[in-house]
């Protein structure tokens, strides 16, 4: 490429030197010398070099030629100071990377819309209330509040009938529920995935039109349809190859057969944002529905079961407002009965859904806010060092930049290359980042939010984040690299060619004040960033730590969906004992139970109420266990006795209650005391054992707990296994006994229950890992930024310190001084650190990212140290090479 | 040299290297040696400031130039006229005589 470029120079060389040839021969021919005529000859000729100069300005390749001789002009500069291109390399790449892969993620989670037509029309419907309504006790659904109004997503069946005849013409409203697991298979190929039930008029709401077949319609929306479904774009592409014939064929979806009615366009990636959803069938032909004797089914018609979540797209010209007063009026109409208070009753309230509903939003909102904070931090650390490390070599090109202007380099040149020099700094970094990007939001569907799912994040970094990332780096590279040049053009060349190591101390500092300003700004960042790392870190590893109440290193937790292979009643029971009874006879297996709860995977089972006698109530976490659950799960019952064969196969009324439940009835025995609870109909059980307190379905809390004795006649069950064997070690033997009894049940989902504990931590690690690298990042980029101030410093005061050590300062002393130096400009970015490092506290904690508490003294003193120890080691080096200074040498250097 | 020879008058460079080219394809060197032929040793062009006005001329499409070998065995930059170079130098040649024309009158009047 640089041949190519260069080679009108050469023919212009050639074409003169043919010109001055030509010339001479004819003067050797009147008698000359050789050497005569060639002198003769570039007299008459003129001077060389500016007509080159001349023919370059004209020929049309000079700018692209002189760019291509910047740009090798620049590498080999680069080259030549491969620490500090190294470090500022890293610095943009780290820089750029980990702000793209967050803001992708707000992108994905908080920003982007919904790949629908007019998305802006949609809405998500709510309602509101200042209290609990009475009749809407068996609800499915999410609550969340909004000052004090409690604010809920769902609705019953006739409160769509009714929503829907009152918005008649102004609005569509579609419902869906939330998802399902599910085994399907195709082509005996067997695969989980995720489906969510919706209304016929679904996809026609949202505006979407099919890639291949048909989408879901009315006639999909009856208990006597067909059994269909339609497959997600990307479900479709991974498991059926994008095979354009696949409508119309049969897929099994646990144990029925669905008609595959289409595939969705690409565009579309789901309601909820990042969520996986694989699979869309009519609410009535779902999964759940088709059960035999669902629940679901039989409460779908009842008004007091609310279970829909419904959107809604406006007709144009109707307004988010309007369509709330209408709805609102058509609301009451499904009311099973009057609200008990005007607290009570219940108001539509509407929430834009062009970005897809709002629970992640609500959940992860904040958090991901406070994140593109501090990356942001980061970001504009990594820029103040990059500015640092361009001052720094433009210092050290003083020299260099002088030589040029004496010998005629005009000033827009020299702006122009250092300009390119920059410029390709930024552009290396910038490609160097995308692969940082990507490794960073790899590691992200790890963090996920919803147990069993995947969030659909993919690894390629989004080209706007990574452009605005990209911007933002590369302006400060452009900035604070013709920062030097512009003030480079304005030396005077004659001087700084004299000078070779020696300055004034009051010219170094008035010259070097920027960049101690920027290493002070770097170490306050610093103190922020690693402040919070050390918090969110502790506060992970705190939790981890905690005491769950039973055995955490010998558990292996997994699932068993008998129900999928159609199991049924006496069936599925007698499937559950039979293995339970196998699994404790696995040789290794220490003891074997069961639950319909899996112990540390988020949500579970809750009733709001345990009623005594005396008409107390409370609100307790409910455990529905085989009898040798406790035992395998290795928590004692301290007083009374276990749950036996008897109770679970009687269906006794019998429960076993954790100590904090004991306390709570404030009975002098609570042993043979009775309560009653329920989910629907209140049913009486008497307290048999008492067991030690545990945690229940995550880490962070330690509820009330009852353990019920439950016969087990549900489609999955979780098995908790104890063994000091290895899962690796031991699961084999355990797979060939569930084999034993039927090959089609497979054990799903095994994990040990660490992984599982950090799995429910999602939150917690995403936060603890990704502001632990923020903080190592920060505290490599303040090391950077100082010892690269610091070894420049010492570098041109080489003759102020000989001639200190010449009269007579000792080594130590001229340490003592570097390091103070250093020190002190550490010191003061660690002071300027803490009120901005103080508010990060606090903010995170108003957004219950860490728990409430008093003050985290420790981790800002511990951020302080660990930033004060980074930095004396960075200034210790140069501190020490100030001390090898020879008097002798660095004087005659002058 | 005893006589004082006329500086270029400014733009006539390229009239004169167009008019010089007219009579044949020929390098930088030789054109040179033409004009101060055909100018009867009056005018000197400063040599080096050829190559400028040549690329100039390039550039604007009105000669080409080719690699070839010249008598002594070297190889040489030839130039020559393309079709607009042509068009351009009849045009030149009558604005020049105009304006030399009306120079005379002035000068004569």
């Amino acid at each position: 490429m640089w041949r190519l470029w260069n080679k009108p120079d050469r023919d212009l060389d050639r074409e003169i030197s043919f010109h001055l040839e030509t010339l001479a021969d004819s003067y050797q021919r009147q008698g000359m010398s050789r050497e005569e005529a060639m002198r003769t000859a570039r007299r008459e000729f003129g001077g060389v070099e500016p007509v080159k100069e001349a023919c370059r300005d004209i020929r049309w390749s000079r700018p692209l030629a002189e760019l291509a001789r910047d740009i090798r002009f620049g590498w080999r500069m680069m080259r030549r100071a491969p620490a500090i291109t190294g470090a500022a390399l890293l610095s943009l790449a780290l820089g750029i990377g980990a702000t793209t892969a967050i803001l992708t993620l707000a992108d994905v989670l908080l920003w982007r819309t919904l790949g629908v037509p007019e998305p802006g029309q949609l809405s998500e419907v709510f309602w509101a209330s200042k209290q609990r309504t009475g009749f809407n006790r068996r609800s499915v659904g999410s609550v969340h509040k909004d000052g004090a109004l409690l604010v809920a997503d769902f609705f019953s069946s006739q409160g769509l009938d009714a929503l829907r005849a009152s918005a008649q013409g102004k609005a569509g409203i579609a419902a869906q529920m939330g998802t399902f697991r599910v085994s399907a298979s195709y082509d005996d190929q067997l695969s989980v995935a995720q489906v969510r039930p919706v209304s016929g008029n679904f996809f026609s709401v949202l505006g979407i039109q099919p890639a291949h077949g048909r989408v879901l319609n009315e006639h999909d929306d009856s208990p006597s349809a067909a059994p269909a479904v339609v497959l997600s774009h990307r479900f479709w592409s991974a498991k059926f190859g994008a095979s354009p014939a696949v409508a119309g064929r049969s897929i099994r979806i646990n144990n029925h057969m669905y008609e595959i009615a289409g595939v969705l366009p690409a565009e579309f990636r789901g309601i909820v944002p990042a969520e996986n959803v694989e699979l869309y069938s009519s609410i009535w032909q779902s999964p759940p529905f088709l059960e035999p004797d669902s629940n679901f089914r039989a409460s779908a018609v009842d008004p007091t079961c609310w279970w829909l979540h419904l959107i809604a797209r406006r007709a144009p010209g109707v307004s988010e407002a309007q369509l709330r007063d209408i709805l609102d009026a058509g609301f009451a109409a499904s009311w099973p009965k009057a609200p008990e208070s005007a607290e009570a009753t219940p108001h539509i309230r509407l929430s834009n859904a062009r970005r897809g509903l709002g629970s992640i939003r609500r959940s992860l909102g904040n958090p991901i806010l406070i994140l593109l904070g501090l990356v942001v931090l980061v970001l504009v650390a990594a820029c103040a060092n990059i500015a640092n490390l361009m001052l720094a070599r433009s210092a050290s090109r003083e020299k260099e930049v002088a030589l040029r202007i004496s010998l005629g380099c005009g000033q827009a040149r020299l702006l122009r290359q250092f300009l390119t020099e920059s410029l390709l700094l930024a552009t290396i970094g910038g490609l160097l980042s995308i692969p940082v990007a990507a490794g960073v939001l790899s590691m992200l569907p790890g963090f996920t939010p919803i147990q069993g799912t995947e969030m659909a994040i993919s690894a390629t970094p989004d080209p706007r984040s990574l452009a605005g990332a990209a911007v933002v780096t590369g302006l400060s590279a452009l900035l604070f690299g013709l920062y030097p040049a512009w003030r480079a053009v304005r030396i005077d060349a004659g001087p700084a060619l004299k000078e070779v190591t020696g300055r004034s101390a009051a010219h170094l500092r008035s010259r070097w004040a920027p960049a101690r300003l920027l290493v002070l700004f770097q170490v306050a960042l610093g103190v922020v960033l690693v402040t919070v790392a050390v918090l969110f870190t502790g506060n992970l590893l705190e939790i981890v730590s905690r005491e769950t109440g039973f055995d955490r290193g010998n558990t292996i937790l997994c699932k068993v969906r008998p129900g999928d292979q159609g199991y049924l009643d006496d069936r599925l029971k007698s499937f559950y004992s039979t293995l339970e009874q196998r699994l404790n006879d696995v040789p290794g297996v220490e003891s074997a139970g069961l639950s319909i709860t899996g112990p540390m995977s988020g949500g579970g089972g809750w009733s709001d109420l345990a009623r005594l006698s005396n008409g107390d109530k409370f609100e307790t976490a409910v455990h529905h266990v085989s009898h040798r659950f406790l035992d395998a799960m290795r928590v004692p019952v301290t007083a009374g006795r276990m749950l036996t064969r008897q109770d679970v196969e009687s269906g006794g009324r019998v429960a076993v209650v954790s100590q904090d439940f004991a306390a709570r009835l404030g009975l002098p025995s609570p042993l043979g005391a009775r309560f009653t609870m329920g989910f629907g109909e209140d049913v009486q059980y008497e307290i048999v054992g008492i067991a030690r307190n545990a945690t229940y379905t995550d880490l962070r809390h330690t509820p009330l707990v009852v353990y019920i004795p439950f016969d087990f006649g549900v489609p999955t069950a979780q098995v908790v296994l104890n063994s000091s064997i290895p899962p690796a070690g031991i699961m084999p033997a355990v797979r060939d006994a569930v084999n034993g009894i039927d090959r089609e049940v497979p054990l799903v989902d095994v994990f040990t229950m660490e992984q599982q504990i950090s799995r429910t931590l999602h939150r917690e690690r995403l936060f603890a890992w990704l502001c632990g690298s923020f903080g190592v990042l920060a505290l490599v980029l303040c090391m950077v930024g100082l010892y690269g101030l610091m070894s420049h410093t010492t570098a041109r005061r080489t003759q102020e310190i000989g001639i200190r050590m010449a009269m007579g300062a000792t080594r130590g002393g001229v340490v003592f001084l570097a390091l103070g130096n250093g020190l002190a400009l550490a010191l003061g970015g660690l002071v300027l650190g803490v009120p901005p490092a103080v508010y990060a506290l606090r903010l995170a904690e108003r957004h219950q990212l860490i728990p409430q508490g008093p003050f985290p003294l420790a981790a800002l003193a511990s951020a302080m140290g660990l930033i004060a120890l980074s930095a004396t080691l960075a200034v210790l080096l140069p501190a020490l090479r100030a001390a090898r200074i020879q008097p002798a040498q660095a004087l005659r250097r002058a | 040299m005893s006589v004082k020879k006329p500086d270029l008058l400014q733009g006539t460079l390229d009239l004169l290297v167009l008019k010089t080219l007219a009579q044949g394809p020929q390098h930088g060197y030789g054109i040179a040696q033409k004009i101060l032929l055909s100018s009867r040793q009056l005018i000197d062009v400063q040599q080096g400031s050829l190559y400028p006005a040549l690329h100039r001329l390039e550039r604007k499409n009105l000669v080409t130039s080719e690699w070839r070998e010249s008598d002594a065995g070297r190889m040489a930059r030839v130039y020559s006229l393309t079709k607009a170079g042509h068009a351009c130098l009849a045009s030149e040649i009558e604005q020049w005589s105009r304006y030399s024309a009306a120079i005379n009158w002035v000068l004569e009047g």
